[in-house]
């Protein structure tokens, strides 16, 4: 595979429509945070779609901030808070996606983080990003640091383990005859 | 029978007579969950017209029907709510399985869905299609019919167990 080559999204050719603004943009998030950006991976040097900017730990939420509130930035809306099981150290990478709805382009920014380290909430930044983390806590087991419900929010809370680790077994079913009982700091 | 064709009168069985009106009378409850849930709602519309046999009264209450159809994929976190659902129904219920899904988890052999709803509660017909063609359902319907007519269900097989074990004294379950 030819990594010089641009790869088709869904909207079209990215690489000729945003390479410009991403490479301005780089520079400007290298120049302000220096050595919290721990790597950079653009099209076309690195076969992806968006740029991936994998940021220190510590230092996500002023630079997600960033990315937000800057005027050159203006990624304002999170479009999707994930995570992914790497099977090497560190273990975890979280997954920012961020979609500027100005300039109609995209950006990945990713930390990388062992298993059973905390990563920063994001919430401060966008509201939205408490479920998401809820959701990534409960596949992955990723704790985050600030987080004021860190619940499971899709299994059961009786569950054992976090399915979406590449060491849960694919059939490891947990079926339960009665229904999920209440959370008892739920009620009032 | 008199002269003119009417029926002045006719023999039967007690427990016939109470099956022939359960059979062309199956109350069912949809439990759609996924896209077997709009084959279903086709088979109950105008062009396949469930109603024809009798069975077009969709009630969602379970206190209310006969025949539960399981339209759809059950995942782990919906099984005790289906258990609550048959539970709720009284005697005499029947299970349709509509679909893969419902019959044995279909293509999600994943650690999240039900391998099957017969692990959970007793099925009297199976649907099999991805999803069922409304013939099928129709064919199931009638399946289901002659089983109800015949006791041969497994709630009608457990009621008549009761009743021969001697602990109920009633003859028949009306």
């Amino acid at each position: 595979m030819d990594v010089r080559k641009p790869i088709a999204t869904n909207g079209g050719y990215w690489l000729p429509k945003f390479g410009d603004l991403w490479k301005t943009q780089i520079e400007a998030l290298k120049a302000q945070f220096g050595k919290a950006i721990e790597e950079v991976r653009m099209p076309p040097d690195y076969p992806t779609d968006v740029p991936i900017v994998y940021v220190r730990k510590d230092e996500i939420v002023p630079v997600l901030n960033y990315l937000k509130t800057d005027s050159k930035m203006d990624y304002g809306f999170l479009a999707d808070l994930t995570a992914t099981d790497e099977q090497k150290e560190p273990r975890f990478e979280v997954v920012y996606n961020l979609f500027s709805h100005s300039s109609l382009c995209r950006i990945r920014v990713k930390v990388r983080v062992a298993d059973g380290d905390e990563v920063p909430t994001a919430i401060s930044v966008w509201e939205g990003a408490n479920w998401a983390e809820r959701e990534v806590y409960d596949m992955f087991g990723v704790k985050f640091r600030g987080h004021p419900d860190l619940r499971r929010i899709l299994m059961d809370i009786r569950w054992v383990g976090h399915p979406l680790r590449k060491d849960y077994p694919l059939k490891g079913y947990q079926v339960f005859a009665d229904a999920e009982p209440v959370d008892p700091t739920l009620l009032d | 029978m008199s002269k003119d064709g009417s029926v002045g009168f006719l023999t039967t069985r007690l427990d016939t007579i109470v099956n022939w009106g359960r059979k062309n009378a199956i109350w069912p409850l949809p439990f759609g969950t996924s896209c077997c849930g709009i084959e279903m709602m086709a088979t109950l519309c105008s062009d396949y017209d469930m109603s024809r046999f009798g069975a077009e009264v969709v009630r969602f209450s379970p206190r209310q029907s006969d025949l539960l159809i399981v339209a759809g994929i059950i995942n782990l976190k919906m099984a005790p709510v289906l258990k609550t659902v048959y539970d709720q129904m009284s005697d005499p219920k029947f299970v349709m399985s509509f679909g893969a899904c419902a019959s044995s988890g279909g293509i999600f052999n994943v650690y999240s869905v039900l391998q099957g709803i017969d692990t959970m509660i007793p099925v009297d017909v199976y649907v099999p299609g991805c999803p069922p063609a409304p013939e099928g359902v129709l064919h199931a319907l009638l399946r289901l019919q002659d089983m109800v007519a015949k006791g041969e269900t497994h709630s009608q097989r457990a009621l008549a167990a009761k009743r021969n074990s001697g602990k109920v004294l009633r003859t028949t379950s009306l």
